[in-house]
Order: C-alpha cells, then sequence, then structure tokens
C-alpha cells in the first residue's frame, strides 16, 4: 500500500515537471541537436558528414580577431561594470536623498530593449551628441568632436552601460544584508574607513559581485543587438553567426558551426571562472 | 579643536558633494539617451552643433504610424506577447509546483538545466528553433514566434513560480483543514490568494521579456508577424533615425510605465534576475 502511494507520488510529480521538461527538450535541446547536425553538414545538403566549416573557421585569419575581440569585450565590460557597481552600492547603501529612484534607474537599461538603449546611447555619444558639444564647450583644448561611437572604447562603454545591472543588482544585495556590527567591530578596533573597507566589507560582498560579475559577462559574451547595430567594423561572434544567414544565399552551416565555437568557449570559460571563483572564498 | 571639527565638518560636506556628483551623472547617464531619443523624434533640422532641435513636429509620429503601419505592428506585439505568457504560464505552474513543493531527486541538477536557455547566448539556439521552424512551417506564424519566445521565458516563469510555491507554508492549509474547510474552498480562499501575486509577477515578467525579445524573433519572423524591436531594427537599416526614435519612443513608453506600476507590489530587481541564485 505505501509502496503503491509512492510510485503514484513520483509518478504525479513526473507528470507536473513534464510541462516543463517538454518545453526544455523541444525547444532547448533539439534546436541545439539540430544546429550541431547542421554544422557538420555540407552545406545545403542533408547526408554527409564534414568538419569543414570548423576547420575552414578556424584557419581564417580573421577567426581570432573576431573570438579575441568578442572576449576583450566581455571582460572588458565585466571589469567596468565591477568597479562601477561597488562604487554605485557603497553609494547607495547610505540611502541618500531619492535613492529609490536611483535604485529603480539602476534596472532601466535591462527593461527597456538593447536596441533602443544602442541607439540612445550612439545619439549622445555621436558627433553631434550632448556628450561631444559639452565637450568642445567646456574642454578648451578639445575643438573637434571626439570619436566614441563605433569604437572599441565607445562598444564598451555602451556594454557596460546595458549589462551593469546584474553586477550591481546582486552586490547591493549583499551588501545590504551585510551585518553592520562586523563593520563597527572592525570601527572600535581602530581601522579607519579606507581599512575597513578594504579589508572587511569587499572581502565579505565579494561572492555577490563574483556571482554578479559572472551574469554581467555570460550576458556581454552573447550580446548580439548591440554590436549588431553599433558596433560598425567591429562584430564579435554573435555577429559573425549572423552574418552567415543574413545574405542570400544563406549559409546555415558555417553559423551554425560558429554558434557551437561560441557555446563551446562560454562553457569553457565560464568553468575556468568559477573555478577561479571557489578559491579565495574556501 | 573647533578648528579641527570644522575641518572635519568640510571634509564630510565636500564627500557628500563628491557623492551627489557620482549620483547625478549616474542619473544622467541613465536618462540623457532616452531624452536625446525623444528630443530626436519631435525635431526637425537638428544639424550641426545645436544643443536642442530648432523647431517641433510631430510628422515623424505620423510617418510612423502611417509609413510603418504601428499599428499593426504593436497588434502582432501583442498577440505574440499574449501567446508566450499564456504558454509560459501553462508550463511553469504545474513545473514550479513540482519545483517548489515536490520532492525531486536530482532538484538542482535539474533546474539548472532547465534554466540553460537563459545562460546559452540565445543566438545559439535560435538557429536551431529557426531550422525546425521552417520545416514545420511555423515561420510567419504568431503561434511561431511566442514559442520561440517561450524558450526563454518559460524557465523565467518556472523559476518565479517554483520561489513562490516553496513560500506557501504547510501550516496554513492545515489549519484552514482543520477548521473544516473543503480541499476546494481552501484552494480558492486560502492558497489563490497567496500564490497569487507570484503567478502575477511572473506573468508580468514574462510579458516584458517577450516584448523586448529581439534575438529570436529576428530568427523566426516573417512579413506578416513583425514586432516593434524588429522594425525599429529594421528602421534603423533604412537610416531614418527621426523615424526609429519616434518608434523607440513608443515601444519603450509601456516598459517603463510597466517598470513604474509594478515597483511597489513586487520586487523589480527580479526583472533583471531569471538566473540561479538572483
Amino acid at each position: 500500500m505505501k509502496r503503491g502511494s509512492k510510485t503514484r507520488a513520483a509518478l504525479v510529480t513526473l507528470l507536473m515537471l513534464l510541462p516543463g521538461l517538454a518545453c526544455f527538450l523541444g525547444l532547448f535541446f533539439y534546436p541545439m541537436m539540430v544546429t550541431v547536425v547542421r554544422s557538420l553538414r555540407p552545406e545545403g545538403a542533408h547526408t554527409g558528414w564534414t568538419l569543414g566549416h570548423y576547420t575552414t573557421f578556424i584557419s581564417e585569419p580573421r577567426a581570432r580577431d573576431v573570438i579575441f575581440l568578442t572576449f576583450v569585450l566581455s571582460i572588458s565590460a565585466t571589469l567596468c561594470s565591477i568597479v562601477f557597481s561597488v562604487i554605485l552600492c557603497l553609494v547607495l547603501r547610505r540611502k541618500p536623498r531619492g535613492h529609490r529612484f536611483f535604485r529603480l534607474a539602476m534596472l532601466i537599461p535591462r527593461v527597456v530593449p538593447g536596441l533602443i538603449g544602442a541607439l540612445g546611447l550612439l545619439l549622445l555619444f555621436g558627433s553631434r551628441g550632448w556628450v561631444n558639444l559639452a565637450l568642445i564647450q567646456f574642454v578648451p583644448w578639445i575643438t573637434e568632436p571626439v570619436r566614441i561611437n563605433y569604437t572599441i572604447g565607445g562598444l564598451i562603454l555602451f556594454y557596460t552601460w546595458l549589462y551593469f545591472p546584474f553586477t550591481s543588482v546582486t552586490t547591493l544585495s549583499t551588501l545590504e544584508s551585510l551585518d553592520p556590527a562586523i563593520e563597527e567591530a572592525a570601527d572600535v578596533s581602530g581601522a579607519n574607513r579606507w581599512q575597513v573597507l578594504r579589508h572587511v566589507v569587499i572581502p565579505l560582498i565579494m561572492p555577490g559581485i563574483l556571482a554578479g560579475s559572472v551574469l554581467t559577462f555570460m550576458a556581454a559574451f552573447g550580446a548580439f543587438s548591440i554590436p549588431l547595430i553599433a558596433g560598425g567594423n567591429y562584430r564579435p561572434l554573435s555577429v559573425e553567426i549572423f552574418r552567415q544567414i543574413d545574405f542570400t544565399p544563406t549559409r546555415w552551416s558555417a553559423a551554425s558551426a560558429r554558434a557551437m565555437i561560441m557555446a563551446g568557449l562560454q562553457v569553457v570559460f565560464l568553468t575556468i571562472y568559477m573555478r577561479i571563483l571557489r578559491r579565495p572564498s574556501r | 579643536m573647533n578648528s579641527l571639527r570644522q575641518y572635519l565638518k568640510a571634509f564630510s560636506s565636500a564627500r557628500k558633494l563628491l557623492l551627489y556628483t557620482f549620483l547625478l551623472c549616474f542619473g544622467l547617464m541613465i536618462f540623457l539617451p532616452f531624452l536625446m531619443i525623444a528630443l530626436k523624434s519631435i525635431g526637425r533640422g537638428w544639424f550641426g552643433r545645436l544643443w536642442l532641435p530648432p523647431e517641433l513636429t510631430l510628422d515623424w509620429y505620423r510617418w510612423a504610424v502611417e509609413v510603418t503601419n504601428i499599428p499593426e505592428i504593436t497588434k502582432n506585439t501583442l498577440i505574440i506577447a499574449t501567446m508566450a505568457v499564456t504558454m509560459s504560464t501553462l508550463i511553469g505552474i504545474p513545473t514550479g509546483w513540482a519545483f517548489g513543493r515536490r520532492r525531486i531527486p536530482g532538484k538542482e541538477l535539474l533546474m539548472s538545466m532547465i534554466l540553460l536557455p537563459r545562460m546559452i547566448p540565445p543566438i545559439a539556439y535560435a538557429l536551431g528553433v529557426a531550422q525546425i521552424f521552417y520545416r514545420l512551417n511555423l515561420v510567419n506564424t504568431h503561434f511561431g514566434v511566442a514559442l520561440a519566445h517561450v524558450a526563454i521565458c518559460a524557465p523565467y516563469a518556472i523559476l518565479v513560480l517554483s520561489a513562490t510555491f516553496e513560500g506557501l507554508d504547510e501550516r496554513v492549509m492545515e489549519a484552514s483543514a482543520v477548521c473544516g474547510a473543503s480541499p476546494v474552498r481552501t484552494f480558492f480562499h486560502v492558497i489563490l490568494p497567496l500564490i497569487l501575486p507570484g503567478i502575477l509577477s511572473s506573468m508580468i515578467f514574462t510579458f516584458t521579456t517577450s516584448y523586448n525579445e529581439f534575438t529570436l524573433t529576428l530568427m523566426t519572423y516573417g512579413k506578416d508577424t513583425i514586432t516593434l524591436p524588429v522594425r525599429t531594427y529594421i528602421a534603423l537599416g533604412e537610416g531614418y533615425w527621426e523615424v526609429t526614435s519616434a518608434m523607440s519612443i513608443i515601444l519603450v513608453i509601456p516598459s517603463l510605465l510597466v517598470l513604474f506600476v509594478i515597483q511597489r507590489q513586487v520586487a523589480p530587481e527580479k526583472l533583471v534576475g531569471g538566473f540561479k541564485g538572483v
């Protein structure tokens, strides 16, 4: 009797899990498998196997540049986000006037489509944008507009704008769950503000910062809409994939091979990142 | 002693000044892009080194409505988002319940697996989705685009809902049973009011996700299922920045409204999440 009810309970659980599993298998696993198979087929054919798409892409000298660019962009954006988020969270934690508003403002880059964010940033930092106007007006030695759009620096700035909320939200929530007594203890023991920050607060919120930065990194690595419209001649992997199928004749196999390389690189890099993350806290 | 105190005071006010300057710069950095889009969309002849557009006009909005057929596109976007929300919620409720309240061997692993679509760059599996949908003739149908969105919305719904269901207190239900309520009555009068906020917030979040989704739509849309983000992208390619700005404003206002309306009821920080542990 007991055994029977146990199997029944397990069956009910399985039935409940079924929609989620079906969604995962049908809309993620199966498409991934289709992509894998496609990347191993000759272009346009339904039979035969080839590794040609991988080898041609990797042997292209451009491939190294594309992969290098993808990493440079995502890693620099992650580092910028960490620095910026830590400062922002330390400020917001003091609950300055209007801090609720700034907390909400922090989420805006994630709530609006990346496309719109990129459009606004392109306008703002363009040669006729307000940033350049202000620079020309107020900085004596700048007379010509500074080129920000379509440069590496500009792209890193745009990436940071779009993806810092992942880091700042987790950092802020870790910072706010911190016990003030710990800091007071450090304070009473004669540590100055900087020492408290450097040796007590930052190490304690490090797990939050790192967890958030992983999310920023993943989002920046897979970024698509920003480099698509604001990248100019800089094309990271995602745009490179899209270009294969954007023009006729579409090259699905070549695109699939690049997508697999991208997914593979991300998994490898994340594994390394997680390894590094785990070490100092243990 | 007194001068020292004065010095400290000045120092602290300088700190305060620095703090507010920093916050101001941050606020400007977030809002100026949108202000610039808004001005671009109502300005005419804004060229050269001008701080503000010399003439104001609503022509670009008229263009957006007449030429690019915004009403039709908005309808597509809303139909697709509604379908995606419905499907994700229907998937999320049973699966979320199983994750939140039932014993599953290897629950952690299973959950990470379900959340994988939010980790892997969407473009990687969007390729596969597009190829499958071409074979099944799902491309250029509202259902097809919505189904593609479910790939990214459903994991989110499952995560939010499982957290909601996990928070349900067993004792409340027992108390209700002890007081003589039938299971049906318990469900409608005790459980439903408790889980409704969670379900609503999951619906809002999935709606925003679908409304803003670009990559998956770009791979599966056709001429009858163009959505607002895709149309904005196309307009950007056509090079009419003013019209694009007008469309962007139309697209972005609902998202911002939703953010400001829901901020009191649900933790809007969750909008950023949808990943494990956030």
